[in-house]
């Protein structure tokens, strides 16, 4: 028998030897197939595996608990409802934490809540005059003078604007008005009552000249409300970009940088950055793409939204610095502008710098800047709407989501805000209400039957009655809450006890080891029914990001299994093609006595050999691969989903012993399977046919 | 020939809609609708008490007490919430144009659209001010119609370009007997039914200032055609033609409030 092997191998490889051109070349597809699945399969992991720790490492943890009666599926990073969704509420945060964190393996059990709020900018004049409106109450005549002068810079402004819009308008009574109270505020009589008459000028630059501008943005801000020291300490991937942290105990809005860049920045700044980036990253170039070239034009249009910010010292200082930058004797800001803003290839990069030196920091850059004092507004579970001021203390982001609008649709604030603004109704609120109602007794009247109720046969009485003149104090029984003069920032702090014993609406597990999550799952969904609560895996809360990494992952895979197929395909008919080459050969070697197994045994030595020796060798050099990768780091060039799916601008790939077992044994098995069926279709032909040569 | 044509131009009357004959002048819908504006606008000033109540599905009901003041020759209009107690201080200035919303509970005031929601309710600003129908709207008449018991004229209303008002297209029917409105649809820009509005008893009191009666309606239904099941009720619990202090209409009032 070891003879017998012996001598098989001894055969095998003089066989090898003898056809090494051929066995040369299903040697290297073999090679090429081994790298091709021993680097393929370690990327594929390496890419499910940073996405799974970018996810896990942001916002969901491991696992999501959350009501167990809730009317919606948990989607932390949007789902598929376009309206707000219902998960039910935990009312005791702390009673859930107390029970989970005594499961093995726990690290952290992490409060969350989603909130929906609004942010108005307002429009510039309205902000102008809010600040005029505090300064002179509370005597600044320095203020006074400094918003007097920006009011003062924006009417002139509005005014030659009004010029072209006079011409276009069919409203020419309306024109003039405008143009009237324009001239009136431009003149120094005007403010001359702001000494003797400042609620009249007050209501007049409110009325009269605010509306001249352009409006207020609106802005909807996805709120995630946690405790915030907990949640920058478990979730590793969160990290401030601009500002700081928010203060223990102190409340406040850290808005995700990626809003803070692509919503909230100046227009003009936005379209610079963007182009800077279709140069810089995509290789486009504004001479020769007529989409950049276009958006540069469009851009160079938007000068109004730079023009319409600057107060008169510095407008009057970069008209200087201008002219001289330019090389122009332009005497008009707005022609200035236009005319930097007309970018090329040569100037930008000069251009961009210039912009954010010189021109940046002498406009509101965002409209929600950080330092500032915002009022987030929400329609609470009671309906009412709630309004709460804010700071916003900085800006933050999740390392590996960075440039996903998916992975950056949510800001972060306290969850004592989270709780003002979710609103839920208390019970004497609810008597409250019951009493207003029952004080008036309106009947319930359905759309459906409105008609015949209300104009139907019942009611007999005349439409139009007598009222009867009582004259009546609206004030008798109101109770009118006092607050601090001017806007009121809420300064009021928090422990942690008052943070966690309140209401949730679902939390994040954050696990010590992530392997044990399906173990701790059903753990956690055995104390589900105590605590009212479900328990999904950070793919479902996710929600559409949870989708997409599935879609990614099997796209991925599709993909390398398509190319895989090929080339098994390749290898496959290369060795039936080998082998029936051989087919002379076989004849001799049955004619000389070797037995139809010794031929067989020959020819899957033979392959299992090669396999072994040159898959071996693909092996090592997909581990080569993968190893040179992971030092340099693969690039995620071109769109921003590369970024999302590599989890950052590189991806590391790492391998594993899987991969390189995976990958051997299925060339090595391939191989001898494409090799088994010629072999026996060869052993079986007769010697005397084979060494006719005619087969 | 004669009698032929006599039978036809009769059969012709017989089966014409009614309202083909009887359709008035573009003049008199103007003068109907001008009817409908001074009725309730008041020479003087104009201070109510009312109850807002608005139904959602599957949410809690929203319910306000204010108090409404108006000088309707300055075209000014303040709304302030006395109940319930979290609400109380904020409201609605009208000056103009100009629709402000001021929250005491962050000391801010933000500039809002004829569109805005009072409260968050179905209601509009024009549900608690005066009418100014005849200037802002050019009607044409749909028919006359019944409205349970009452016959209504059916006028349909087209903004005019300049006029600044929250709906496009309006839908008036008018109570034949008393020329008051009894119901009225809103459409969006693109014809899209959005609200219907009932106001099923209306209220006189006579102003000493006008010398004629002030109108009112007594209770308004307004129920969302978009959100199908929401509706809001307004009632004018009392009415007060009393003049006002000046200073009520500022912003300095409202915030004095809650101060």
């Amino acid at each position: 028998m070891i003879a017998q092997l012996r001598l098989l191998l001894l055969v095998a490889f003089r066989s090898l030897w003898a056809h090494r051109v051929k066995s040369g070349i299903v040697g290297s597809i073999l090679f090429f197939g081994t790298l091709l699945l021993v680097a393929g399969t370690s990327l594929l992991d390496s890419v499910s595996a940073s996405m799974e720790r970018s996810i896990t490492g942001s916002l969901t943890g491991q696992i999501q608990v959350y009501d167990k009666n809730a009317r919606d599926d948990l989607a932390l990073f949007g789902g598929m409802s376009m309206g707000s969704t219902d998960l039910g509420e935990m009312p005791e945060f702390a009673k859930v934490e107390k029970e989970l964190t005594a499961i093995e393996g726990v690290k952290a059990v992490v409060p969350m809540g989603v909130v929906n709020a609004m942010v108005m900018s307002g429009n510039e004049l309205d902000l102008m005059l809010d600040r005029l409106r505090t300064a002179h109450r509370s005597g600044d005549r320095e203020g006074l003078a400094q918003t007097k002068a920006q009011i003062l810079g924006v009417a002139a402004n509005i005014k030659e604007e009004l010029g072209y819009r006079q011409a276009i308008t069919s409203d020419k009574a309306k024109a003039a008005e405008e143009a009237a109270a324009l001239e009136d505020v431009l003149s120094e009589a005007f403010w001359a009552r702001l000494d003797t008459d400042p609620d009249g000028l007050l209501a007049f630059l409110d009325t009269r000249l605010a509306p001249l501008a352009t409006d207020g943005r609106m802005y909807y801000l996805r709120l995630a409300g946690t405790d915030l020291g907990q949640f920058m300490e478990v979730f590793d991937r969160a990290r401030i970009v601009e500002g700081t942290a928010i203060p223990q105990g102190k409340r406040g809005v850290l808005i995700s940088h990626r809003t803070y860049e692509k919503l909230l920045k100046n227009k003009v700044a936005r379209e610079f950055d963007a182009i800077k980036k279709a140069r810089d990253e995509e290789g486009r170039l504004i001479a020769t793409d007529n989409l950049l070239a276009d958006q540069v034009a469009r851009n160079a249009r938007q000068y109004q939204r730079l023009l319409f910010q600057l107060d008169p010292g510095p407008a009057r200082e970069l008209t200087t610095r201008l002219q001289r930058y330019l090389g122009s004797q332009e005497a008009d800001l707005g022609k200035l502008l236009q005319s930097f803003l007309a970018l090329d290839d040569q100037s930008f990069d000069e251009r961009y710098d210039w912009f954010y030196k010189e021109i940046g920091p002498h406009i509101r850059l965002h409209d929600l800047t950080v330092g500032d004092v915002i009022t987030l507004r929400g329609f609470t579970q009671s309906g009412y709407l709630k309004s709460v001021n804010v700071r916003v203390y900085g800006t933050y982001e999740f390392t590996g989501l960075e440039k996903a609008d998916i992975g950056t649709a949510i800001n972060l604030t306290d969850l004592v805000t989270f709780r003002e603004l979710y609103g839920k109704m208390t019970d004497a609120q609810r008597a409250e209400l019951a009493d207003i109602r029952t004080s008036v007794g309106v009947k319930e009247v359905s759309r459906e039957s409105a008609e015949d109720a209300l104009f139907g046969g019942g009611a007999a009485e005349a439409p139009v009655t007598e009222a009867v003149a009582t004259g009546f104090d609206e004030f008798a029984g109101v109770e009118i809450a006092r607050y601090a003069d001017g806007p009121v920032l809420d300064e009021r702090t928090y422990n942690a006890e008052e943070m966690r014993s309140g209401l949730a609406l679902n939390a994040a597990v954050v696990l010590d080891d992530p392997t044990t999550m399906p173990a701790v799952k059903t753990l956690i969904e055995g104390q589900a029914d105590k605590l009212g609560i479900q328990a999904v895996d950070w793919v479902s809360a996710a929600g559409m990001l949870g989708q997409l990494m599935v879609v990614v992952r099997i796209v991925l895979y599709v993909a390398v299994s398509i190319i895989f197929l090929v080339a098994l395909v390749i290898i496959n008919n290369t060795m039936v093609m080998a082998t029936m080459d051989r087919i002379g050969e076989i004849g001799t070697m049955r004619a000389i006595g070797a037995q139809r197994s010794f031929v067989m045994g020959m020819f899957l030595l033979e392959t299992l050999a090669l396999g072994i020796v040159a898959g071996g060798a693909g092996a090592a050099a997909g581990v080569g691969l993968i190893e040179y990768l992971n030092r340099v780091g693969l690039p995620a060039t071109g769109a921003d989903i590369m970024v999302l799916i590599f989890s950052g601008p590189r991806l590391y790939p790492t391998w594993g012993l899987s991969n390189v077992g995976l990958g051997l044994g299925i060339i090595v098995l391939v191989s001898l399977i494409a090799t088994f069926y010629p072999a026996l279709l060869a052993a079986r032909v007769s010697p005397r046919v084979a060494l006719s040569g005619k087969e | 020939m004669f009698r032929r044509s006599f039978m036809a131009g009769l059969a012709l009357a017989f089966f014409l809609p009614s309202t083909a004959l009887a359709a008035p002048a573009s003049a008199e819908m103007v003068t109907m609708l001008k009817t409908i504006d001074d009725r309730t606008t008041n020479s003087g000033d104009y201070k109510s008490l009312v109850y807002i109540e608005r139904k959602e599905r599957d949410k809690s009901d929203l319910v306000y007490q204010a108090v409404v003041y108006r000088r309707d020759e300055l075209d000014k209009l303040v709304i302030m919430f006395l109940k319930p107690q979290t609400e109380a201080g904020k409201g609605y200035l009208r000056v103009d144009n100009n629709l402000f919303v001021y929250d005491p509970t962050v000391g801010k005031w933000e500039r809002r659209t004829e569109r805005e929601r009072i409260g968050g309710t179905d209601s509009q600003r024009s549900d608690f001010d005066q009418s100014n129908l005849a200037q802002e709207y050019v009607p044409t008449y749909v028919g006359e119609e019944t409205l349970g018991k009452y016959a209504v004229h059916h006028l349909k209303l087209t903004a005019t370009a300049t006029a600044d008002v929250a709906w496009p297209f309006v839908e008036l029917w008018l109570d034949k007997a008393t020329g008051n409105v009894l119901k009225r649809q809103d459409f969006s820009a693109s014809s899209k039914l959005m609200r219907t509005t009932y106001y099923p008893e209306w209220q006189k009191l006579y102003s000493a200032s006008k010398e004629a009666d002030v109108y009112f309606a007594k209770e308004i239904r307004i129920y969302d055609e978009v959100e199908k099941g929401n509706q809001t009720t307004v009632v004018i619990q009392s009415v007060d033609l009393a003049s006002l202090d000046d200073a009520i209409f500022t912003k300095a009032w409202l915030e004095s409030k809650s101060r």
